[in-house]
């Protein structure tokens, strides 16, 4: 065969360039008659099984995009976000804040039709967190839920050390404990503390509600600041992903750190199935208080053609599916808010606390700091210190 | 086409580029660092807390002071490891001078937090350094465990490749016989180094200085997973602004500031390098000295 001479080629490359341009019209035409659902979330939430079946059954495309934090979210929302996604994840009061913006719109429950599957801690009347600020309209569908719990390696620490916070204060475990690198958790788990401690939290506040570790006096948050400058030089790290955790806390290099209580799960199961001789505990509420989330989805207000919104909550009613829930469940190790039990092993069902659902009442839900500025300053004076 | 449309159709894109993807945004951050942030709310309300704030509260210099230290240490680290190796490829390399130096930058082929991940396996708690140490009945180094050790290891392997390839390029003009000249007239090899090779290529070791002390003064990545509790560095600090605290105008007063301290840098070495004739750059249709 003759090697093409330099016309040939020419000639080629113009041919396929322009074929390729003729075309593009029609290819692009041919996406955009695939609808495209737009999530923004947390990232272990994009489950390939149930995402890949949605988008069969309903012959649409998803698409996803991550934060690290609940403020991370509000702030793309703020940022113009509201065009570039459908829907929105967020945890505790932060889809009230998003409402309250103007940024998500009402769901409608009556799309929903997994929504009286969900456990009534998690609905109105039992919860009225996910419903608008002094009105009836819900501003999101929950997901899971879980706290900010105490995940304790029982072979390294004492029982008795292991449910209170005090745990990740304590001069003992040296060099072996860790925390996540979010702010508003350590200054509120470490708030929690220190309102214990300065026997604030259960007398009257200023601002006359009850004590909420995201709304701290000036005199708590030198505490809990004082009390985080001091963990310091306890810890091995501040881990930002959770597989580093887990790879730590398999490795026993970590003996105790605050989570989410799904590393914990994962751990456990692999002992129940006999995988692992790692004695974990998991402190879900810590005995001077803990930190607790239900995670949902938002319908973002950039959403205006009915057959976005009711893609959007076709998608919500997706995700409750116990079949889909019990993957999240048993794969993932998150706790969903619809009733699995009879979907799943029974031997997972306490480690994902199925049983004892109603402790969600009595964890101080994630919100919004009372001081984004002042925080950040403690959290500055903390990592600088 | 006369020359004036041809010369603005040539200027055009790269000046357009230049107005909307630098300096658009920079207005907009100096403009924003006279703003204030409340509650995830930027507003539009002149002042100049947010320099007050970054030059009162010993946390914002402290982040400041260890990025400056972190960025010498990086730099000099990756000066004193590039040249032999550059030096080596341009001097023996022969015929594989390129393919040596496309070898020192094959971890580019990864991308940053996969190079840092990797980096996390190695040297961390649980790396494979300290657990064949442990393995063998030795404690573990902690200064390899998440510390600013760790981080400026990072970075050394980060920015390593363009230290290697401004003194390579340098080296490439650099005319060896003077060696020769030097070791006649009595030199050995360290007096020709340093009076000789050195101040001859003191331009592409500038640049190199340059190419790795700026990058590593806003790194942000590196220290966020290799860095222990003290480990935040000032770009990890200004990309929090932007991000979980939502305090943009302090963000971007630190930008600023990040921006005048590079520039200051900048300005150091090019003060320091001086003459470019005498430093193995040629520029055509200079005169000779």
């Amino acid at each position: 065969m003759s090697r093409p001479t330099r016309r040939q080629f020419l000639k080629s490359t113009a041919t396929i360039a322009a074929g390729t341009a003729l075309a593009m019209p029609h290819v692009r035409k041919a996406a955009a008659a695939t609808l495209e659902l737009r999530w923004l979330g947390w990232e272990h939430y994009n489950v390939a099984k149930i995402v890949r079946e949605f988008e069969k059954a309903y012959k649409v495309r998803i698409s996803s995009s991550y934060i690290d934090a609940n403020s991370e979210a509000y702030n793309t929302l703020r940022a113009g976000g509201t065009a570039d996604f459908d829907l929105v994840m967020g945890d505790g009061f932060w889809p009230r804040l998003y409402a309250k913006q103007g940024l998500t719109q009402p769901v409608d429950y009556r799309k929903i039709a997994n929504i009286d599957k969900v456990f009534p801690h998690f609905r109105p009347p039992g919860s009225t967190i996910l419903q608008e600020e002094g009105g009836k309209a819900m501003i999101a569908a929950p997901n899971c839920w879980g706290g900010y719990g105490l995940t304790v390696n029982l072979n390294k620490i004492d029982k008795a050390d292991a449910h209170s916070l005090s745990l990740l204060f304590n001069d003992k475990y040296g060099r072996r404990l860790s925390t996540s690198a979010r702010l508003e958790e350590n200054i509120a788990l470490a708030g929690i503390l220190a309102a214990h401690k300065m026997g604030t939290k259960t007398a009257a506040r200023p601002d006359g509600k009850p004590f909420n570790p995201y709304v701290l006096t000036d005199a708590e948050l030198e505490e809990a600041k004082a009390l985080l400058i001091k963990q310091k030089r306890l810890l091995v790290t501040r881990w930002n992903d959770e597989n580093t955790l887990e790879r730590l806390l398999r490795a026993e290099a970590v003996w105790a750190s605050p989570e989410w209580s799904g590393i914990y799960r994962r751990i456990h199961f692999d002992k129940l199935d006999g995988k692992t001789r790692l004695n974990m505990t998991h402190a879900l509420r810590p005995t001077e208080g803990g930190l607790g989330w239900v995670d949902s989805w938002a319908i973002s207000a950039g959403v205006t053609s009915s057959e976005k919104l009711e893609l959007c909550h076709k998608w919500i009613d997706w995700r409750l599916k116990p079949e889909n829930m019990a993957i999240v469940a048993t794969d993932l190790g998150w706790s969903p808010t619809v009733d699995v039990r009879r979907l799943i092993p029974r031997r997972y069902v306490e480690t994902l606390f199925l049983n004892q659902t109603q402790v969600i009442q009595d964890l101080y839900q994630y919100d919004a700091p009372s001081s984004p500025e002042k925080w950040e300053r403690v959290w500055s004076e903390v990592q600088a210190a | 086409m006369s020359n004036t449309v041809r010369f603005w159709l040539m200027v055009l894109p790269g000046t357009v580029f230049l107005v909307v993807f630098l300096l658009l945004p920079l207005i907009a951050i100096v403009v924003f660092s006279f703003w204030r942030t409340e509650s995830y709310t930027l507003i539009q309300d002149w002042n100049l807390d947010n320099y007050a704030t970054i030059f009162s509260h010993s946390a914002y210099l402290t982040f400041l002071a260890r990025a400056l230290v972190m960025a010498t240490c990086v730099s000099l680290v990756c000066l004193a490891y590039a040249w032999p190796v550059a030096y080596f490829i341009v001097r023996y390399g022969g015929r594989y001078r390129l393919i040596l130096l496309l070898s020192t930058a094959a971890p580019f082929l990864t991308g940053e937090i996969l190079r840092v991940a990797a980096l996390q396996q190695i040297l961390g708690p649980i790396g494979v350094v300290n657990m064949a140490l442990t393995r063998f009945g030795f404690d573990p180094i902690e200064a390899l465990m998440y510390s600013n050790m760790a981080t400026g290891t990072g970075l050394v392997y980060l920015w390593l490749p363009f230290m290697v390839l401004a003194i390579y390029l340098s080296l490439l003009n650099f005319d060896f016989a003077l060696l020769d000249v030097a070791k006649i007239t009595g030199a050995g090899p360290l007096r020709a180094f340093v009076e000789v090779t050195l101040p001859l290529n003191r331009a592409g070791t500038a640049i190199g200085i340059v190419l790795v002390f700026i990058p590593t003064l806003a790194s942000a990545t590196t220290s966020q997973f290799l860095g222990g509790p003290d480990g935040a560095l000032y770009g990890n600090i200004l990309a929090r602004q932007f991000g979980s605290t939502g305090t943009w105008a302090l963000g971007s007063a630190m930008g600023v500031v990040l921006f005048l301290a590079s520039a200051l840098a900048l300005v150091i070495v090019w003060r320091a390098v001086g003459d470019l004739r005498r430093s193995g750059i040629v520029i055509k249709g200079a005169p000779k000295p």
